[in-house]
């Protein structure tokens, strides 16, 4: 197929490019080429639910935008960043943050986690579980880990205090240790 | 395990995986083709605006010599056949100023026509009976003036005139003033002016720069404005984080009065409402919300000068400047679940070029259309579309009342 040969054939430069000028081949061959990366994103942010809608939105997005990147930093993690902002805006809307539920009603369970489980359980198995995290544990769990942010600009982000990030991961922390814990026991 | 090796592995685990994504490609696709309209459309109206501009200019500019809209001379008013003899049993003569008063454009316009072909004319029109003849007669004959025959047709004065054996006072070349022939024909009144007072109300669409494709600069006017210049300071302020500012599509409401100046001039104001509705990121209390939507709303007073270039009974067409100042009257931030609202201060001021036409569908109320661009000073408003891109094509219509 014509199409699977292009594919192949287009380097990176040749896809921004081409996205950049509005061709639609190009466009489509870096959305089958990054879908798959950035779909695993949304489903850590959102669920598997909502992540097909922000997996479209951040397309859209990254081909309105893709002529301001300037080739600093790699294409993909640029493009990374836009499906989180569009994640966290997808949650901003409907204003999950702001319910202390989350908070406060999670039990901080854990514990330590035995040495070599983690290696028992697969990557998309963990996927899931982080997927499946109350959202504002979700979301403070994949800033601070995933992305690499600061609990001050976790805070800022999410509208959060400093604190509250901090007690919030503690307890994505714990939660994700115990539910790998019974997925490994019931794994055996 | 320590904490640091947890989230390390579970990166590892998670930072590389991939997993096929549902296919989302069609809707892609459609948006794509949707932002594409929309900037052709938008490209569209600013270009037919600009043309627009660019034609009223050049018909302003390039206008020939006017003809004043007259009719043109109807050659067939002037008869050699002598006039019935009705038709000279005129009643008494008017003064010479109410027969040129009365004298119908048409016939004076053969008239001087007639001048044309033969200067010295030994005889005149009878002003009513050149009328009379332009209404009713079609007439092949090449134009001479003639001279009325004052006499009954036997050439006898009427016994029940007063003075009948006194030649009556007819109106002759030698009658009109002076300057008549050389007089400008705009001040002749026009048949066709529908220029009068006249009452708008009007709403206007402005374009907008698609999503996302206005980088949006933090500037220290926008801060300022909102915390009004020196005074405390706001709990809110728009910043640069990840996400472009979105702007929508501007509305103004108004209701204007329109004077005449001359015939062709005329000079309008009145009262507008606009509503501005932007969404971008903010800072407040130091804390970063994406997204927040901004509510301004203004109310401006606009004085504009038209010149009517095209001016017939059910059809007019104009070029326009404009200028406005308006006053921000109500700021609104929504966010979350939070609300909050800021004064502005200083005024906005924009001046507008464009050209109109006006349809009157019936006598005394008509619709118009005004394509113009409009641009927008920079007064450190809050960010709006007008701050981020002041130049911009309006659309008003609206209904017009002549008063």
């Amino acid at each position: 197929m014509s199409g699977m040969r292009k594919t192949s054939t287009y380097t990176e430069e040749d896809l921004i490019s081409g996205c950049a000028h509005g061709d639609r081949e190009a466009q489509r061959i870096l959305y089958e080429r990054y879908a798959p990366v950035m779909y695993p994103v949304c489903v850590r942010y959102l669920g598997r639910e909502d992540a097909k809608d922000i997996l479209q939105e951040g397309f859209l997005t990254v081909f309105d935008k893709i002529g301001t990147y300037k080739g600093e930093g790699s294409f993909e993690g640029w493009m990374r960043k836009i499906f989180v902002n569009a994640s966290l805006m997808h949650i901003r809307k409907v204003d999950v943050l702001r319910r202390t539920e989350d908070i406060d009603e999670t039990p901080e369970t854990g514990g330590v986690l035995e040495h070599g489980v983690l290696e028992q359980i697969s990557s998309r198995e963990i996927l899931d579980l982080v997927a499946g995290l109350p959202v504002g544990l979700r979301s403070v769990f994949n800033l601070f880990v995933m992305e690499g942010y600061s609990h001050a600009e976790v805070g800022a982000l999410l509208g959060i205090t400093e604190q509250s990030s901090r007690s919030q991961l503690s307890r994505a922390r714990s939660l994700l240790q115990e539910k790998i814990k019974q997925l490994y026991h019931g794994n055996k | 395990m320590v904490t640091n090796d947890f989230d390390q592995r579970l990166r590892d685990h998670l930072e590389g995986v991939t997993e096929p994504a549902p296919d989302v490609w069609e809707g892609i696709s459609e948006g794509l083709e949707r932002r594409r309209r929309k900037v052709l459309f938008r490209r569209f109206t600013v270009a037919a605006a600009a043309a627009a501009a660019v034609l009223a200019l050049a018909l302003l500019v390039f206008r020939g010599p006017r003809d004043g809209g007259q009719v043109e001379a109807p050659v067939q008013i002037a008869q050699t056949d002598p006039a019935p003899a009705e038709a000279t049993q005129a009643t008494d003569i008017a003064p010479i100023e109410e027969q040129i008063a009365a004298l119908p454009q048409q016939a004076m316009a053969a008239v001087r026509t007639s001048r044309t072909v033969a200067p010295k004319a030994t005889k005149v029109v009878e002003p009513v009976k050149a009328a009379r003849q332009v209404e009713e007669e079609p007439v092949e004959t090449t134009p001479v003036v003639t001279k009325p025959d004052v006499s009954t047709p036997t050439g006898e004065p009427k016994t029940e005139e007063p003075q009948a054996d006194e030649p009556k006072h007819l109106l002759t070349e030698d009658d009109l003033p002076a300057d008549y022939w050389t007089r400008e024909e705009a001040s002749e009144p026009s048949h066709n002016r529908t220029h009068t007072s006249q009452i708008s109300i009007l709403s206007n669409l402005t374009t907008v720069s698609s999503d996302g494709n206005l980088l949006y600069i933090p500037s220290a006017s926008h801060a300022s404005s909102q915390s009004g210049k020196g005074q405390a300071t706001t709990d809110i302020e728009p910043i640069s984080a990840s996400n472009a500012p979105k702007f929508y599509v501007p509305l103004t409401f108004g209701l204007q009065v329109a004077f005449p100046l001359t015939d062709r001039f005329s000079v309008a104001t009145g009262v507008t409402y606009s509503y501005l509705v932007s969404q971008y990121d903010i800072l407040y209390k130091k804390v970063l919300y994406e997204g927040a939507y901004n509510q301004l709303h203004y109310v401006g007073v606009p004085v504009s000068l038209s010149y009517h270039f095209v001016q017939t009974p059910h059809l007019g067409v104009y070029a326009s400047v404009a200028g406005a100042a308006e006053k921000c009257v109500g700021q609104r931030y929504v966010f979350g679940s939070n609300v909050a609202s800021e004064k502005v201060k200083g005024l906005q001021w924009s001046a507008k070029a464009g050209i109109g036409v006006e349809y009157w569908f019936i006598p005394h109320m008509g619709i118009y259309f005004d394509p113009s661009l409009v641009y927008f000073f920079d007064n450190k408003q809050p960010l709006s579309i007008r701050t981020q891109q002041p130049l911009q094509a309006s659309f008003e219509v609206g209904l017009r009342f002549k008063i």
